[in-house]
């Protein structure tokens, strides 16, 4: 199946390009922001102010250039890599940085924002979109979906009853694979003995496209591009976007060990945010006065984010038995009893509480017990 | 729709005779078995529910045909066409019908979960799309032990969009395991038929998609059943990969004996009927073996015979104790 690409890995045109200079300098510009907020999320990690963080390195030319083709009305279904393309469809970003800091309030979407919570369970959104998608076409309204998910949710058995469900009720909705090459430390090339995610589009009878998931341009064009069929009741459309993850599969992971570091440069897709850059100066439409104020813009912005879930009220560790049962069985509450008991004589000082039995130092003489390592069951 | 294959006139197996009259044979039991069963759960004999594979025996028999005994199946709800075909003796398959002691599965199974791993049935089984998996499991384990044995998985068209038909057919493609994956498409999953589920002419179309090939056939030509089950069989044992095989064909009965099957036009019914795949293979004898009313009348009295020795035999078998309902749901 053909690769579309509308620049190629210099950033020079390959084909007429899918929008303005205009709209183009604006799709660079939330790249850069994107980049930045994900680089300050690991640096977080590290030092440990977030939790677990899964880095979406490499693929913010998906992450935007899918997103920007959404109108407002239009709902995105990301999954826990895709919080880029949700700030995009305009998440707030501290409810993005307050989701990794493993708070119970966040990823919140303000009503107006069309942007459902993260799919950490591997393709559980996909027929969720298919349903959203058809009770949108049955209530008349000219909105979409947009959902996300990677190469490994293809092999899922939810992929598979998602997307036959759309096409045969024609259901609006746009699945886009980011083909990032790797499923944790599986390979691709183990996913699926097909050449490619694409042709699978045949098998239920739904249109299909391959694009380089790097050229920002491309993917806006593709995802445009199936939105409108969507919306003409033309049925959905599989996408499958080529691209890379940079990164490791989270902050809690290795990729040393499964796979080869030159591997990158061998797939020479290219950095998505320099092929952009590149395109935009050859046509005099970006230079180092735009670059930096870009950054600054980004910074600032990734900046004001932190500060304002640094400034949250210390969570109630009560809140990991919030949103779990809408009627909580009695083992569930006497659960939550034991549970805020231990920690309380825990935290008594001198208490014999199960504190003072963990390995963990501080803990008889009162430390701060939520901390404390073995200190609970 | 896309027109599924026949066998051409030129006959592209050189089925011998024996091998032909075996065949056919197979056939005939499955069809009086099915006949014989659907009496007796009318009169209220039988307990549980029946689905019969009326009108269908040439994908079992062709299939099957193409196997060795070692070689293994997975069945569905609609199984008991496979499970003959593969050698199953009829007396303990009405014994396990009747829930007695001498059934296949001492009559806790009943007709939807007979099972023999001597016969290499892996069972029949109630849940529609979980036999895909199962063979594909088997095929795993036929690659680890090198051995070169082959496991069928059978389903019907109503499997064909569960996601257990996606993961078992896409490891059995990654992994090349020995596998066939046959799917009898009857039109029907119970009352939905399938436009109104699949927007593709043909199931073939999905085989791309696993990078695996993918075949469809005219479900009611044994000798064209027999034919692609062959090719996918060799290619399976020649450590090849799995191939997806599309058989059409059609119920003759409901889809359980009782249903009035409001949801289908007579006429579709007749159509069918005049497509029987014994008659039509008994025509492909004629011309191409040797085949006369005298051999049809053979076969026909010895199966009905064996049937009356079978229904006897599972009648005057012990029923299985109630208490004896919970010893084989954990091991
Ligand atoms: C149903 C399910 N199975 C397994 C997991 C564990 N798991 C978390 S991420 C992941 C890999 C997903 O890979 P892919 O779909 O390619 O997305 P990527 O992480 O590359 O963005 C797995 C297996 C899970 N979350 N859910
Ligand atoms: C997982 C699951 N869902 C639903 C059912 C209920 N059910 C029993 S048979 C059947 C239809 C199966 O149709 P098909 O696969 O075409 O086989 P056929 O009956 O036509 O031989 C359904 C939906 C089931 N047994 N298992
Ligand atoms: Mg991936
Ligand atoms: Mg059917």
């Amino acid at each position: 199946m053909e690769l579309l690409r509308v620049i190629d890995g210099e950033g020079r045109p390959l084909r007429e390009a899918p929008c303005t200079d205009e709209d183009a300098r604006a799709l660079l510009e939330r790249m850069i922001f994107l980049r930045a907020f994900d680089e300050r999320a690991v640096a977080l990690q590290r030092q440990g102010r977030i939790g677990t963080y899964a880095p979406y390195r490499g693929m913010e030319a998906c992450q935007a250039g899918a997103a920007s083709a959404l109108s407002p009305e239009d709902w995105l279904l990301p999954t826990y890599r895709d919080h880029g393309a949700a700030m995009i469809h305009g998440l707030p970003v501290e409810e993005a940085l307050a989701y990794w800091a493993g708070r119970v309030e966040s990823y919140r979407a303000p009503a107006e924002v069309n942007v459902f919570p993260p799919a950490v369970p591997i393709a559980t959104q996909i027929p969720h979109a298919a349903g959203i998608g058809w009770g949108l076409r049955r209530a008349g309204s000219a909105a979409a979906v947009l959902c996300f998910f990677g190469d490994g949710a293809t092999s899922e058995g939810d992929f598979h009853e998602g997307i036959n469900f759309a096409g045969v009720f024609r259901a609006p909705v746009v699945f886009f694979c980011q083909n990032n090459g790797y499923a944790i430390s599986v390979p691709f090339s183990r996913q699926t003995a097909a050449a490619s995610i694409a042709v699978r589009a045949a098998g239920y009878g739904i249109a299909g496209e391959r694009v380089d998931g790097n050229d920002a341009l491309a993917v806006l064009d593709a995802v445009r591009r199936a939105l409108q069929r969507a919306r003409e009741g033309g049925g959905p459309t599989l996408i499958e976007a080529l691209t890379y993850r940079v990164g490791p599969h989270t902050t809690s992971d290795d990729p040393s060990r499964y796979r080869d570091p030159e591997e990158a440069q061998r797939l020479a897709l290219g950095d998505p945010l320099e092929r952009l850059r590149r395109y935009l100066a050859g046509r005099g439409a970006w230079d180092e006065a735009d670059e930096a104020r870009a950054q600054e813009a980004a910074r600032a912005r990734v900046a004001a984010a932190v500060r304002a879930v640094e400034a949250m009220a210390p969570p109630d560790p009560a809140d990991i038995f919030a949103h779990v049962y809408g009627a909580e069985p009695l083992f569930f509450q006497e659960q939550r009893r034991r549970f805020l008991a231990e920690l309380e004589s825990a935290a008594r000082p001198g208490a014999g509480g199960p504190a003072a039995r963990g390995p963990a130092p501080g803990g008889a003489a009162g430390g701060p017990a939520v901390r404390t390592e073995g200190g609970g069951r | 729709m896309t027109r599924p294959k026949r066998s051409d006139k030129k006959g592209e197996t050189r089925l011998d005779r024996t091998t032909a009259l075996d065949l056919y044979t197979r056939m005939v039991r499955i069809r009086q078995f099915e006949e014989k069963a659907a009496r007796l759960y009318e009169q209220g004999l039988l307990p549980g529910f029946l689905h019969s594979s009326v009108g269908q025996e040439a994908v079992a028999v062709g299939v099957c045909g193409a196997l060795r005994k070692d070689d293994y199946i997975t069945s569905t709800h609609r199984g008991h066409g496979h499970i003959i075909a593969k050698g199953a003796g009829l007396d303990r398959m009405f014994a396990e019908l009747y829930g007695r002691e001498t059934g296949f599965n001492r009559g806790l199974g009943g007709s939807m979960h007979i099972m023999d791993f001597e016969l290499g049935v892996l069972g029949a089984n109630g849940i529609v799309g979980a036999g895909i998996p199962i063979a594909a499991g088997a095929g795993l384990s036929i690659q680890l032990r090198g051995t070169d044995q082959v496991a069928v998985a059978f389903f019907g068209d109503g499997a064909i969009n569960t996601g257990a038909f996606h993961e078992g057919i896409n490891l059995a493609a990654i992994w090349d395991l020995p596998c066939v994956f046959v799917c009898e498409n009857n039109l029907y999953a119970e009352s939905t038929p399938q436009e109104y589920v699949l927007r593709i002419p043909a199931l073939t179309e999905r085989a791309r998609g696993y990078g695996i090939p993918g075949e469809l056939v005219d479900g009611n030509d044994l000798v064209a059943v027999y034919d692609a089950a062959r090719r996918a069989v060799e290619r399976a044992r020649a450590g090849k990969g799995p191939t997806l095989l599309e058989c059409r064909t059609y119920r003759w009965y409901g889809h359980y004996i009782g249903d009035p099957a409001v949801y289908r036009p007579q006429e579709e019914v007749e159509y069918w009927k005049a497509r029987d795949p014994i008659p039509r293979f008994e025509a492909w004898m004629k011309e191409h073996v040797g085949f006369d009313d005298a051999d049809r009348e053979a076969v026909w009295q010895a199966v009905a015979a064996e049937v009356e020795a079978a229904v006897k035999f599972a009648e005057e078998s012990p029923l299985t104790p109630v208490e004896a309902a919970l010893d084989c749901v954990y091991s």
